[in-house]
């Protein structure tokens, strides 16, 4: 594949008077580990709800892998893979029948998707209660169960929506092996967090969306530049040049987001009753 | 109780009041909001008119037998209220709602408190109002009659009225928590199998002891009437009848007798309700063996997965939605139960005592050609609750459709498949049963039925796929009460019920003119592939619609 794993052209959506994601061109190349960031309610998860065909766009065009979503969404479906927001899963099967099931769903013979609900059982640590009802899985084991049915089918592009939300370091350290071992194999990632140490560490690319509108795009690298020359530019309130990093000082990505964001308020407001 | 009168109880009670009137008042924004209510209104007046029908029927009645001095036959009143109200919530869940109150919880909630909001809101339903108002028709009718009755005979019925409601969410309790675990299902699956194989042995034990006068059946009811009267209806029309007649030491008595009743219904509903509040779960996994058990830490015990189903002739992403439709429905209790109820009917009908005298039998025992149809039709009613909300099980999962490659057409058909296989299913188990208790129904019955089924089936598949879609509800397949669908969907499945049940009686009433019964099993296939056609039609569409309506489909059934 030369062209982008993901493109998105004027992309739009609004609900009433509310612009929730205005005008967005992303580009994602293949094999991108591509970080998603945004405070809440910039409009992350209606991005990649309307990307995975959740939602459908008020205007503009999705391309995946080459198709476009919106003429042909079940061929782009084939192909990708989806952890949403709200996990997706089918409470009252057990691990193995949900997975199974999946992968049934994405095509795979039915002897093909009891070997590989097998393997990822194993894999996640989730084969030791069989009989376990999905409802019965604690959020974490949930995570993993959602996970694992993401990737049943092999697909290329994985769309993550906050996967790490509410989960342990254990079962986090599973889920970074396995992204970064997908991520080798030359999978695209596209993924939505609030743990900006994790995106930090895992992403190259990453995109931060702020009030609907894409506000940066780029590798860590292009980001720290362009904040620091941003930075340099601005000027003060008594009207000299404002001051970049220091030389040799790295921005972290938290600080990169809060720069472009603008940053946190402490809540002027004293709450006497809390005491 | 001291904890219900406290100022923090009444603000909580306020409290949780106003959440729900809030949340109704949200509710109205939207126009689906605004179709439910006004769906609501509507069979809310139909329910009332049923309600105060009944209640000046009872009134009139009781009047005439407090009147006469027939005070006696006010228990046949009392157990017609008295079996209505515990069996309309299992029979008719599409109206039937239990109020949720789990997430009460996390709330500094005292136990009294939390009993009585599940106790009053839990008895928000149909029956409860129903049986209320023909109760306080009876009160009316027998206190006209007799005014010296106003207070004793209201204290009466008012206490019959609580033990009903506390039996009512008693049952539903026990039951429930019986149902929650595997074993008690699988046990319940064998009982419903030596209940079907008892059928064969019903119809000869009729034809040899129903059919004539038999001494030890007479010397049987003998024993069993004064048994009639120790049960809480037979103890309000007993306390009543004392009463009336004057014996208020007598009447003390049975009304004593009925208060001890609802005591034990109230302490058995305690006991569950204590097992809720302290955070119980009724989950299966408490159930299961320790993993360590199963997997010790380390060792490499392959797991072994089963293959999915093979369903002969469909792709295979529709076996697999058709074998996860059938492994939720085998863990629903609630379904289970709800989907045996036509043949305990059956069994009900035959084995209920008739009036006595000539043409003693039950109405199928003289029309036993009827039963089949009745039968079968009561089984398709038992489905809407599913064919009308095919999405109200997924919750969430709901999701999984919309990002995975099969067309929503594929998986809805999937759906169908699964209740047209459990209809079918459900009318060869209840044409058995009717060959058993009471005669096979004659070939004419058996085909035009099923030309009845073939029209009604598509019919409201057709429609209950669009509802299915424009006002999806989320079900709690674990939880009694918690099957019901929307109220824009029960008041439109009432109307496509009605045109359906009026076109079969049509076709039936134009075939009796013309003295030839073949028409009306002619007409009705002519109609069932109309009804095939509409089907079709409806499939065809649904991947546009779902995809038009996803973001309220997702977040109707995505709500915690």
């Amino acid at each position: 594949m030369d062209g982008p794993a993901i493109i998105t052209e004027h992309l739009t959506r609004t609900f009433g008077q509310l612009v929730a994601v205005n005008d967005v061109n992303l580009r994602v190349a293949p094999g991108q580990f591509f970080g998603f960031l945004g405070p809440n309610g910039a409009g992350k998860s209606t991005t990649i709800k309307m990307l995975t065909g959740l939602l459908a766009p008020s205007s503009g065009r999705m391309e995946i892998l080459g198709v476009d979503l919106t003429a042909n969404p079940v061929e782009v479906k084939r192909q990708i893979g989806v952890v949403p927001e709200g996990m997706a899963l089918f409470g009252r099967l057990t691990g193995a029948e949900y997975l199974n099931f999946v992968g049934r769903m994405y095509g795979l013979d039915r002897l093909t998707a009891a070997k590989r609900t097998a393997e990822l059982l194993e894999f996640m640590q989730l084969a030791d209660q069989p009989k376990k009802l999905v409802t019965d899985y604690s959020h974490g084991m949930q995570k993993k169960l959602a996970m694992a049915a993401a990737v049943i089918h092999g697909p290329k592009i994985l769309f993550l929506d906050e996967p790490f939300e509410g989960v342990d370091a254990i079962a986090s350290g599973t889920l970074k092996a396995m992204l970064q071992r997908m991520i080798s194999r030359g999978a695209t990632i596209f993924l939505t967090s609030h743990v900006l140490e994790i995106v930090e560490r895992l992403c190259s690319h990453v995109a931060i969306i702020h009030r609907g509108l894409l506000v940066a795009q780029g590798s860590l690298e292009e980001l720290r530049a362009g904040v620091a020359s941003q930075a340099a530019a601005a000027l003060q309130e008594d009207g000299t040049p404002g001051a970049a990093p220091p030389a040799g000082e790295k921005l972290t990505l938290e600080e990169i987001f809060l720069r472009i964001v603008g940053g946190s308020r402490l809540a002027e407001q004293e709450l006497s009753w809390l005491g | 109780m001291a904890g219900l009168s406290s100022a923090v109880a009444r603000g909580q009670f306020a409290a949780i009041a106003q959440v729900r009137w809030q949340l109704f008042v949200n509710s109205l924004r939207t126009i689906r909001g605004r179709l439910e209510m006004v769906s609501r209104v509507m069979l809310g007046f139909g329910l009332t008119m049923g309600g105060l029908g009944g209640a000046f029927g009872l009134a009139a009645a009781s009047y005439y037998f407090t009147s006469h001095d027939q005070t006696e036959w006010l228990a046949l009143l009392l157990w017609v209220i008295f079996l209505f109200w515990q069996l309309f919530p299992v029979v008719a869940t599409a109206f039937t709602e239990t109020f949720d109150s789990s997430n009460l919880l996390r709330f500094p909630l005292s136990y009294p408190s939390f009993f009585m909001v599940r106790l009053v809101y839990g008895s928000l339903d149909p029956a409860t109002a129903l049986g209320g108002l023909w109760l306080f028709g009876i009160w009316m009718g027998v206190t006209v009659a007799d005014h010296r009755l106003f207070v004793p005979a209201g204290l009466a019925l008012l206490v019959f009225a609580l033990a009903n409601i506390l039996l009512a969410r008693m049952v539903f309790a026990w039951v429930e928590r019986w149902l929650a675990q595997r074993r008690t299902r699988e046990i319940m699956g064998i009982l419903f199998f030596f209940l079907i194989i008892s059928f064969q042995f019903i119809g000869p034990l009729m034809a040899r002891f129903g059919g004539k006068r038999h001494p030890d059946a007479a010397r049987l009811t003998v024993f069993l009437l004064p048994l009639e009267r120790l049960l809480p209806p037979g103890l309000a029309a007993s306390a009543l009848t004392h009463f009336s007649q004057g014996d208020f030491a007598a009447g003390l008595a049975f009304f004593g007798l009925l208060c001890a009743y609802t005591i034990a219904f109230f302490w058995f509903l305690n006991v569950r309700m204590l097992a809720q509040y302290r955070g119980e779960n009724l989950s299966e996994a408490a159930a299961l063996a320790a993993p360590s058990r199963l997997a010790k830490p380390g060792s490499k015990q392959k797991l072994a997965v089963r293959l999915g189903w093979n369903v002969p002739g469909v792709p295979g992403p529709v076996a697999a939605i058709f074998e996860k439709e059938f492994r939720y429905l085998s863990r629903s209790g609630p379904m289970i139960f709800t989907l045996i109820m036509p043949l305990v009917i059956l069994l009900i009908f035959r084995l209920s005592p008739g009036k006595s005298g000539p043409g003693s039998e039950g109405f199928f025992v003289r029309a036993p050609d009827f039963a089949f149809p009745v039968g079968a039709a009561y089984a398709l009613l038992m489905l809407t609750n599913l064919i009308y909300n095919n999405f109200g099980a997924d919750g969430a999962g709901v999701q999984f459709y919309f990002v995975s490659p099969v067309r929503f057409r594929d998986i809805v058909l999937a759906k169908n498949l699964v209740h047209a296989t459990i209809l079918a299913f459900e009318m060869i188990l209840v044409w058995t049963a009717v060959c058993f208790i009471y005669r096979p129904p004659s070939f004419y019955y058996t085909v035009t039925t099923i030309a009845g089924v073939l029209l009604a089936a598509p019919a409201n598949m057709a429609v209950g796929n669009l509802l299915s879609i424009y006002t999806p509800k989320k079900f709690d397949f674990g939880t009694f009460g918690r099957q019901r669908a929307a109220n824009t969907t029960a008041f439109a499945s009432i109307g496509v019920q009605a045109a359906v049940f009026g076109i079969g009686a049509l076709s039936f009433l134009l075939a009796y003119v013309l003295h030839k019964l073949w028409i009306a099993t002619v007409l009705l296939l002519g109609l069932a592939a109309i009804a095939f056609v509409c089907y079709a039609i409806v499939l065809n569409r649904v991947d546009r619609i779902a995809l038009d309506r996803r973001e309220t489909l997702i977040s109707e059934l995505s709500r915690a």
